[in-house]
């Protein structure tokens, strides 16, 4: 907890200072408006001290007045732009940073976190920074700066008045401090709250049929009720300390209103005001004194929801460090020997090894089909393969290459992979056979999708393969997505293909056929094919039993 | 702006908490503005005592008020937003039960939270000045007509213009621009949960710079968005702004006429500073009302089928009969029953096999009143399932789909589902039966241990037992399971098998299957074909 805090206040720091350039602009823009502001209160208390004494119409100040409201007006247009542009500049730096860092961790972040409470952390928590740079930090300044040189001006009018003003005035930073540490803890609670529910709702909405035919949708409307309604407990908790700071505020701005013309008054009473134009100039500055207050009180709600954003950004694994330049290997792109030397790996301690101490090769162009129960070891192998995890122990070398030593980027290249349900992206089926490699013509895309027989259902979809499939999109069928994995691993043409159970869930018509075809995607490629599927004995191959996480037996092959 | 009234209505049950904050902000505002005049009046007439007094006690009530306003105001919205929550997805439970359909998980995902979240404003920042508004509206009428008619009619003028004209416009501009910033949010959130839930594939395919570049894209099309309306917002804002200070300055170049102009100005500064922020909230509720229009249309699809008006008895057997059904999903795609006729006595174990896409989970959704056949019945216990309430039927069956969804919650949770009422023992019996007790018994936290993401965490073998495991301790009398061993390998499967026969003992089992294994002891097998059912031998 502590050390959280800790790093959070970093982060902070570390934030602020690459934000002060681009908070300046709006400083200034606020500087000059609140001497626009200044200058307008003056004009008003010459007009209104001219009429009450019944000297009538003063046409010079009523100018200055309008001259003074349109400049403020001017500058508080500019200053809004300069913020937006200030919150968005850092949004656009935290996105892309938090993305490459989630990039760079791959498919292990899968296992521990859900993909709405990344997507969260991605949107909407870099969403939430946007006032800490856009509206904080500036505030931040201004309160000390526009308060201080209002109090300077009254200061020379009238150093009672003065007094009255700054003894409010630091009432206020001294109650919102007060009220600030106990904000803080209760925005940290919300924010988990918040996220907490975020994710309950995408999941409850994914598996929604499954609520409505199990007759649940009723009780977990309730659950989602009271979740809701925990939210705005939370929230309230957090507003209820959060207003008594505005409510400080209100009272120390009525508290100086009220005191400083209650003294003018009694001045009057006595017949000792020298100046009556002075007093109402005073009067008048009594709200230009509160009002950068004010908008640092609306901001600080800003920084408190920062924080709660920073603290997700923070858990994000971090950027691994570029693997060193000389020892990243180019391997032979035809003809790939795969070795697996002694290699351990356990996803979680607390359920055991899921490789204990595996050893076997592959040769060039050589099938090897992995075979054992479910939970054996085989999707791990082909991780391994994929780059998705690294070995706790052991090695495995492409070529007699260490694969930990290739860049992600070349990990990659070498191999295509089809797994047990493709994810498909939104948009055209073109566009997601596409996907594979992203340069290929028309003409290389459309002998993929002949290749893997996708033509033989497109043809019937409203667009071909211009039709929209993936999430919101055409529904396709299970052996339908797979044939598209088929053709994606086919345009990408690597000369390793790593196939994890890529029947599992089609039926054994469906089955053969897509057999058939991986078989032709099989002819010259160093292949490891893991399945439990009988049909699986169609290819001509060696044969790895995996038990536990440990080989138990070779059979067949060379 | 319809939409905003729909939801608005939506919320009738929190009338008292909503108007209870309006009725406090209208007291803190009277306050304020009371305040603002008894100053002037203090410097105009040099000095009255009375007002002094006043004074005093308004300052510390005005305070309190504004304390209570904030409070009882944002308590009352975060109700109202908590019901809208619930009931938006009650209406897509009402409205989907065939799954999401065409509609995109992340979408829904992102139009619930920001949709709903965006109408928040409306009450805060519109509802409650506009009632601050109206009732300024005299008071301002008064106070200045007293000292000259004219000037009131100014003032007043003004005033509306600044507090109801300038809102209304922005809002109308705002609906199109609101409906593109939804839009561009939606596109970067789908394209962002495309990337992450596809972590493998852009991984295996090495897209991390192009999905990169596209998701840059899209957050530049919603910077653009977001820019648009904030210029709107300022240019709205500053408008207001500069309606204030030209009330103020016809004030001052009256104020030679009548010193009591003075008050008048102080209470006019209160007034335009009440509804300042007017003008951008009509921004705002443009783009809520957008929001508003999708949150309505998500939730008010058509629903899958209705219920009878007055339903039948629940029946009293467990038979199922598909007497003569014809089915299309669409009427332009070919029909998946042609007079099919299937009968399943109550206790009997069938298999169903044929090729995919011959219609044998569209025989499950006929069943499970997920769709209803154009000709032909479907009998429960001899009670047409046209006149049964869904609930009914579907309590009687338990259903294991392709797509059955595992949820990201405990082991536990996801068992109760089927059975929230069930006992430990119940569940371990269950976890038994789809072989899967043991691996759960080895996990530290038991039934307690979290499932991740569509069972990540899991293997997949593992993940469709626990789903099993679901199904099997529902005390549904009918068991209809689609390809229940998908995933899982031979020796598994077979031990599977062993162990429904023995735990399912009396229930009807409706096995969908593309093979058997031998191990399923069945009293007859049917095989689907041309949208008919004929016996197979077994």
């Amino acid at each position: 907890m502590h050390d959280s805090r800790i790093a959070t206040r970093a982060w902070l720091r570390a934030q602020t200072r690459l934000a002060r350039r681009g908070a300046l602009p709006v400083v200034a823009c606020g500087v000059a408006s609140a001497l626009a502001a200044v200058a307008a209160a003056w004009c008003a208390a010459a007009v209104l001290a001219q009429g009450l004494a019944g000297k009538g119409f003063a046409p010079l100040p009523l100018l200055g007045f309008a001259v003074a409201a349109l400049v403020q007006a001017g500058f508080g247009l500019l200053s809004e732009q300069a913020s937006f542009e200030a919150g968005a500049v850092a949004r656009r730096r935290l996105r892309s940073d938090a993305l490459a860092r989630l990039l760079a961790a791959g498919p292990a972040m899968l296992r521990g976190s859900h993909s709405g409470t990344l997507t969260a952390t991605v949107i909407d928590r870099i969403e939430a920074v946007d006032g800490l740079f856009g509206r904080y930090l500036p505030a931040a300044v201004l309160a000390m700066a526009g308060p201080a040189a209002v109090a300077l001006v009254v200061l020379v009018l009238d150093p009672v008045a003065a007094l009255i003003l700054g003894v409010t005035g630091l009432l206020v930073p001294f109650a919102m401090a007060l009220s600030g540490i106990g904000a803080a803890l209760a925005a940290r609670q919300q924010f988990a709250a918040m996220a907490r529910l975020q994710a309950r709702f995408l999941d409850r909405i994914k598996g929604i049929a499954t609520i409505v035919l199990a007759g649940r949708a009723e009780a977990e409307a309730q659950t989602l009720g009271s979740a809701a309604d925990e939210l705005r407990r939370r929230t309230m908790r957090v507003l209820r300390v959060a207003f008594l700071s505005s409510a400080a505020l209100d009272l120390a701005a009525a508290a100086a209103l009220v005191l400083i013309a209650l003294r003018y008054g009694s001045l009057m009473r006595d017949g000792t005001l020298a100046d009556a134009e002075t007093a109402l100039f005073v009067l008048l500055l009594v709200p230009q004194f509160f009002a950068p207050l004010r908008s640092f009180a609306a901001a600080y709600q800003d920084r408190m929801h920062a924080i709660g954003a920073a603290e997700a950004l923070i858990e994000l694994p971090p950027l691994p460090p570029p693997p060193p330049v000389l020892e990243v290997r180019n391997v032979a792109a035809h003809g790939v020997t795969i070795d697996f030397e002694h290699v351990c790996l356990s996803w979680d301690p607390s359920r055991g090894r899921a490789l204990d101490d595996v050893s076997f090769r592959v040769n060039a162009g050589e099938t090897v089909i992995l075979a054992g129960p479910s939970g054996s070891g085989k999707s791990s192998v082909i991780e391994i393969l994929l780059g998705f995890i690294a070995p706790d122990s052991g090695r495995v070398t492409f070529n007699g290459a260490d694969f930990a030593t290739l860049v992600p980027a070349a990990q990659s290249r070498l191999t295509a992979w089809i797994g047990q349900r493709p994810v498909l992206f939104a948009g055209t089926l073109r566009e997601n056979i596409r996907f594979a490699r992203p340069e290929a013509n028309d003409a290389a895309v459309e002998d993929a999708a002949r290749f893997a027989r996708i033509d033989g259902f497109a043809d019937a979809l409203p667009h071909g393969l211009d039709t929209l499939i993936g999430d919101g999109g055409f529904g396709l069928s299970g052996g339908q997505a797979q044939r598209i994995a088929i053709a994606r691993a086919f345009l990408k043409d690597a000369p390793v293909l790593l196939l994890d159970e890529p029947t599992t869930h089609l039926d054994p018509t469906t089955e053969a056929e897509v057999f058939e075809s991986l078989k032709r995607l099989t002819i010259g490629r160093t292949v490891i094919l893991a399945s439990h599927a009988t049909a699986a004995h169609a290819f001509a191959g060696r044969r790895l039993d995996l038990r536990h996480g440990r080989i138990a037996a070779s059979r067949g092959g060379a | 702006m319809k939409a905003l009234l729909q939801i608005a209505w939506l919320w009738r049950c929190r009338a008292f908490w909503l108007v209870a904050g309006a009725l406090i902000s209208i007291a803190a505002l009277a306050t304020a503005v009371w305040m603002m005049t008894l100053s002037g009046a203090l410097i105009a007439a040099a000095g009255v005592l009375t007002g002094a007094a006043a004074l005093r006690v308004l300052g510390p009530a005005r305070v309190v008020l504004r304390y209570a306003e904030r409070l009882v105001s944002h308590d009352a919205m975060f109700r109202a937003i908590a019901d809208l929550r619930v009931w938006f997805f009650r209406g897509l439970a009402h409205s989907s039960a065939g799954g999401l359909g065409f509609r995109r998980a992340g979408d829904v995902l992102s139009r619930l939270v920001n949709d709903i979240e965006a109408l928040d404003g409306v009450y805060l920042r519109v509802a409650l000045p506009l009632a601050g508004a109206v009732f300024l509206v005299p008071v301002l009428f008064w106070q200045i007509g007293k000292a000259s008619l004219p000037l009131a009619f100014v003032v007043v003028a003004l005033f509306a213009f600044a507090a109801f004209w300038l809102p209304w416009s922005a809002a109308t501009l705002t609906l199109g621009a609101g409906e593109r910033l939804a839009a561009a949010a939606s596109a970067l959130r789908v394209t962002v949960h495309d990337t992450l839930a596809g972590l493998r594939e852009v991984r295996a395919f090495g897209a991390e710079g192009r999905q990169l570049a596209t998701i840059q894209a899209r957050e530049a099309a919603l910077l653009a968005a977001q820019h648009d309306l904030a210029t709107r917002a300022a240019r709205a804002g500053a408008l207001a702004f500069l309606c204030g200070q030209a009330a103020l300055l016809a004030l001052f170049a009256a104020i030679g006429l009548d010193p009591a102009i003075a008050a008048a100005a102080f209470l006019a500064v209160a007034a335009f500073e009440a509804v300042g922020g007017l003008p951008r909230a009509g921004v705002a509720a443009g783009h809520a009302a957008a929001a508003a229009r999708r949150v309505l249309e998500a939730a008010n699809g058509p629903p899958m089928l209705p219920d009878p008006d007055q339903p039948a008895a629940p029946p009293r057997g467990n038979a199922l009969r598909f007497e003569g059904v014809h089915f299309r999903w669409q009427d332009d795609r070919a029909e998946v029953f042609s007079g099919l006729t299937l009968d399943i006595p109550s206790g009997n174990r069938i298999a169903l096999l044929g090729p995919s896409g011959i219609g044998k989970s569209t025989l499950a959704a006929l069943a499970l009143k997920v769709a209803a056949p154009q000709s032909g019945r479907i009998l429960l216990g001899g009670t047409d399932l046209a006149t049964l309430d869904a609930a009914v039927v579907r309590a009687r069956i338990g259903w294991l789909a392709q797509s059955t969804h595992l949820f990201a919650d405990t082991i536990r949770a996801n068992l109760l589902l089927a059975r929230p009422d069930a006992d430990d023992d119940a569940l371990w019996a269950a976890l038994a039966a789809a072989r899967i007790a043991d691996t759960v018994r080895a996990l530290p936290e038991g039934l307690d241990t979290w499932v991740g993401e569509a069972g990540s965490g899991f293997s997949g073998g593992q993940g469709r037992r626990l789903v099993l495991a679901r199904t099997l301790l529902s005390q549904a009398p009918i068991l209809i399971l689609d390809e229940p061993c998908a995933g899982l390998d031979a020796e598994t499967e077979r031990a599977f098998f062993t162990t429904l026969n023995e735990s399912a003992a009396g229930r009807t089992i409706i096995l969908i299957a593309h093979r058997l294994t031998g191990a399923e002891r069945l009293d007859r097998i049917w095989r689907l074909s041309d949208g008919r059912a004929s016996a197979a031998a077994g």
